[in-house]
């Protein structure tokens, strides 16, 4: 008898450890625990959700217009030789620590992020030909490049170029990133690593940008906690445990959709949609008729509807369809046929000779090696295409590797397939693909028009020069059929009926948290 | 004479942790993949950024310099500082350490509890269905998944029931499903040598000559099974404590909880060297060292032991 009243004692005091607070804070579910999470040093999407908000950048980009709009600049204005902008900065702008705002912060943010020391994984390449920073007035500075750089404002307007306090920087040196000090309408609070991130409102926030709504928050305090297995993201919403939750699997967010007490809020995310890229220089995919075949014969309606539940757009070319400088155009390529497919295949040499349902050239069969890595559906893409492919006769060799093991492959070229996706609101991401240098040449392209094309667009500030340039990469791509596009990425956000008002930024990923509310 | 053992076993140690330390950074060698340019690519760095940034890692070093400024750091206790994020691994072990441990401890109670619990239960029970109940359960015990049992208690104690939190870390009722679900994957072991051993206890000759004699069954039961069987208990639950904090890397993803096994996967997937190495270095003191306590508590559990050594 006293062991069960001593059980039940117990199970008591378990079950009112976790009383009720006074104040419900908004719980917002993150998809990784980055420990990095310094946004001038680390390059995760993950960070820039809540540091967006604790961060102000110079200029902000509105999200229904693409249109560049004031920040902590009030205006400025570019050299006519597009090497220097000058910035006019606001002068009632106080970090959270009550350090001033100035040219000089301006000066010091910059000078950190192109530190080699600092070992920047991000912001420092978004600068691109970044040169100085010159004070030139308490609230006047200008940013010099060594060549024009025409992304330089969508750069500036993301949280990895945001302005940190230059006070609270030097204070905490190495653990700068546990203690982050901004100017934005959240205060960085408190932070366990792996655990949960705590912004708090800042009540004296008054020099937000014309796309926020309001002045200042309206919620006193948000949660941020991780739920890095995709299974637990929609249970933690329907237990009432999250608020939001980003990143929920396909199959879920149809059921979330289903239940009266949620909703899901598609965030499209612009940059370059999920694709397969083909290996030019490997034979067979050297040839120009087989690239077009795989194209033809793929069904990528049949795959968005399997794999993400009809919940993303189908992807045409290489930019997703919310990305500036999108050229509808792409939309008339390719559609799925296997007939011409097959006849492609025959075209190129490719027969069935011996009727095992491979088609083969000179003895050798038509094998395909794929590489995939372990995420973002990939290699559930991966069996769909080689099941669609097996029917034009054509048979796929896959295996799972890892992000790393992915980009020696892919450099070295050891692959005939490999898909990839990349998030950024600048078409200039193209350049990280189709240059005959770039990083993620998985195609192994190299045509120098292409490479012009792509360096005269980074360089030029004219809008409609750019948008042609890129209409020309875009549509060459696909003439060439480079890759094969799946699907445009959409972040599919789980949201709690007790919220409203929740919108993204122009890049998609991040929040604009001051306008969001919570019903009690 | 106990002093000497302890010296014996902390030099044997010694040399198992160097042959870690060794394969730890020969494993990690021999991985495809060139960890500067998983940090960069996606930034747009061009070639000469990344080998610079290689430069930078210490990656262009012949292999045998690398390995000796590793050891030379070790020696000094120094785990190096991660790739990823510039801070000292060591930092962000402790910083991890707590919540594993809080898992891994109250894992383990729950483990020996219901394992004694249901092994004994076998025993004086032996052959009936009883017995048969509890050897099923501890066979379901072992052979799932902490994934699925894992969600399988968020699904039912967490979605449908409401008792307890599905998810995240913090109070003791967060503490509650993702304990019970790592401490009945490891009652199961338990529960089978805990059988065993009961059952040669109970046939035991002095036992039956005891009861032949009138000694209470309670007594046999509390004095002499579970004093035999709390032994192999505690070895077998140091000897799980890789398994422990391998299950714990599922657990903490599946009950979206902090710790070492989440620090460890990140690392894995970038390839933050030092940090995956300071991991591992780290999982293995630890298991070293709980099963020296283990023995030394054995040896107390067991005069036998104690006289052996």
């Amino acid at each position: 008898m006293r062991y069960i009243l001593l059980v039940l004692v117990l199970l008591t005091f378990l079950l009112t450890s976790c009383a009720p607070q006074t104040h419900q804070p908004l719980v917002y579910g993150l998809t990784l625990a980055p420990s990095g999470i310094d946004p001038h040093v680390n390059a995760s999407s993950e960070l820039g959700i809540p540091l967006s908000s604790v961060y102000d950048t110079l200029v902000y980009q509105d999200p229904a217009t693409g249109e560049f709009v004031p920040g902590l600049a009030q205006r400025w204005d570019v050299s006519e030789d597009g090497l220097v902008y000058t910035f006019y900065l606001r002068d009632d702008v106080t970090f959270h620590d009550d350090t001033p705002f100035d040219a000089e912060a301006v000066r010091f943010n910059l000078e950190r992020i192109t530190d080699p020391a600092l070992a920047s994984q991000k912001a420092a390449f978004m600068l691109g030909p970044y040169a100085r920073t010159e004070v030139v007035g308490e609230y006047e500075v200008q940013i010099h490049l060594s060549e024009p750089f025409a992304p330089l404002l969508d750069a500036l307007s993301q949280v990895y170029l945001g302005m940190a306090s230059p006070t609270a920087v030097e204070e905490w040196g190495d653990e700068y990133q546990l203690h982050q000090v901004g100017s934005g309408p959240f205060v960085f609070a408190e932070y366990v690593p792996g655990d949960y991130l705590l912004l708090r409102r800042n009540p004296d926030y008054a020099w937000g940008p014309s796309i926020y709504q309001h002045d200042t928050a309206q919620v006193e305090e948000i949660r941020f906690e991780f739920f890095t297995d995709p299974a637990t993201r929609s249970p933690a919403l329907e237990t009432g445990e999250a608020h939001i939750m980003g990143e929920i699997p396909p199959q879920d967010a149809v059921r979330l959709t289903e239940d009266e007490g949620f909703y899901v809020e598609a965030a499209a995310i612009p940059g370059v949609s999920l694709m397969m890229f083909m290996n030019t220089t490997r034979a067979p995919l050297d040839d120009p008729l087989v690239r077009q075949a795989l194209l033809y014969g793929t069904n990528r309606a049949a795959i968005v509807s399997t794999a993400f539940r009809g919940t993303s757009p189908v992807a045409y070319g290489p930019l997703a369809a919310v990305t500036r400088g999108y050229d509808p155009a792409v939309e008339a390529y390719y559609p799925y046929d296997a007939t011409t497919a097959a006849a492609l295949l025959e075209q190129a040499g490719w027969v069935d000779a011996d009727n095992d349902g491979v088609r083969e050239r000179d003895g050798e069969p038509l094998t395909l090696e794929m590489y995939l890595m372990g995420w973002g559906y990939m290699p559930e893409v991966g069996q769909l295409l080689a099941s669609q492919w097996a029917e034009i006769g054509i048979a796929v060799q896959s295996e799972v590797v890892s992000y790393p093991e992915a980009l020696e492959i892919g450099a070295e070229g050891r692959h005939h397939l490999i898909p990839f996706n990349l998030s950024g609101s600048d078409p200039d991401i193209l350049r990280k693909f189709f240059h005959s240098q770039a990083s993620f040449n998985w195609a192994h392209i190299d045509d120098a028009e292409m490479d012009g094309w792509l360096e005269e667009a980074a360089r030029t500030s004219d809008e409609t020069r750019r948008d042609a340039l890129y209409r020309q990469v875009q549509l060459r791509v696909m003439d060439q059929a480079l890759v094969l596009p799946i699907r445009d990425y959409v972040n599919l956000n789980g949201v709690s009926g007790s919220v409203s008002d929740l919108r993204f930024d122009a890049q998609g990923w991040f929040p604009i948290l001051i306008d969001v509310t919570l019903e009690e | 004479m106990m002093a000497k053992y302890i010296g014996r076993r902390l030099l044997q140690s010694l040399f198992v942790l160097w042959l870690v330390a060794t394969l730890a950074f020969g494993a990690l060698q021999l991985t495809p993949g060139d960890p500067a340019q998983a940090l960069l690519a996606a930034s747009g760095a061009t070639s000469e950024e990344i080998a610079r940034q290689r430069a930078e890692l210490g990656l262009d070093d012949p292999l045998l310099r690398q390995y000796a400024r590793f050891l030379g750091e070790l020696v000094q206790g120094d785990l190096g500082r991660s790739w990823l994020h510039g801070r000292p691994v060591s930092r962000m072990i402790a910083e991890q350490l707590a919540p594993t441990a809080e898992l891994a401890g109250v894992a383990t109670a729950v483990g020996i509890a219901v394992g004694i619990g249901l092994g004994v239960l076998a025993a004086i029970r032996r052959r009936t269905w009883v017995d048969a109940a509890a050897t099923a359960v501890a066979v379901v015990g072992i052979s799932v998944p902490t994934y699925w049992s894992g969600l399988l208690a968020i699904l039912v104690f967490a979605l449908h029931l409401r008792w307890f939190p599905a998810t995240g870390s913090g109070s003791l009722r967060h503490l509650v499903l993702p304990a019970l679900v790592l401490g009945f994957a490891l009652s199961g072991s338990i529960a089978r040598i805990v059988r065993t051993r009961s059952v040669e206890v109970l046939d035991a000759q002095f036992i039956l000559a005891a009861r032949a004699r009138g000694l209470p069954a309670h007594r046999v039961l509390f004095v002499h099974v579970l004093r035999a069987a709390l032994g192999p208990a505690i070895t077998v639950s140091a000897l799980q404590l890789g398994f422990l904090l391998g299950g714990a890397v599922i657990t903490e993803s599946v009950f979206a909880r902090s710790g070492l096994g989440q620090l460890a996967v990140e690392a894995i997937l970038w390839q933050d060297v030092p940090v995956v190495r300071g991991v591992v270095l780290f999982s293995a003191v630890a298991f070293m060292l709980v099963n020296l306590l283990a023995d030394l508590l054995q040896a107390w559990v067991d005069p036998r032991i104690r006289e052996a050594l």
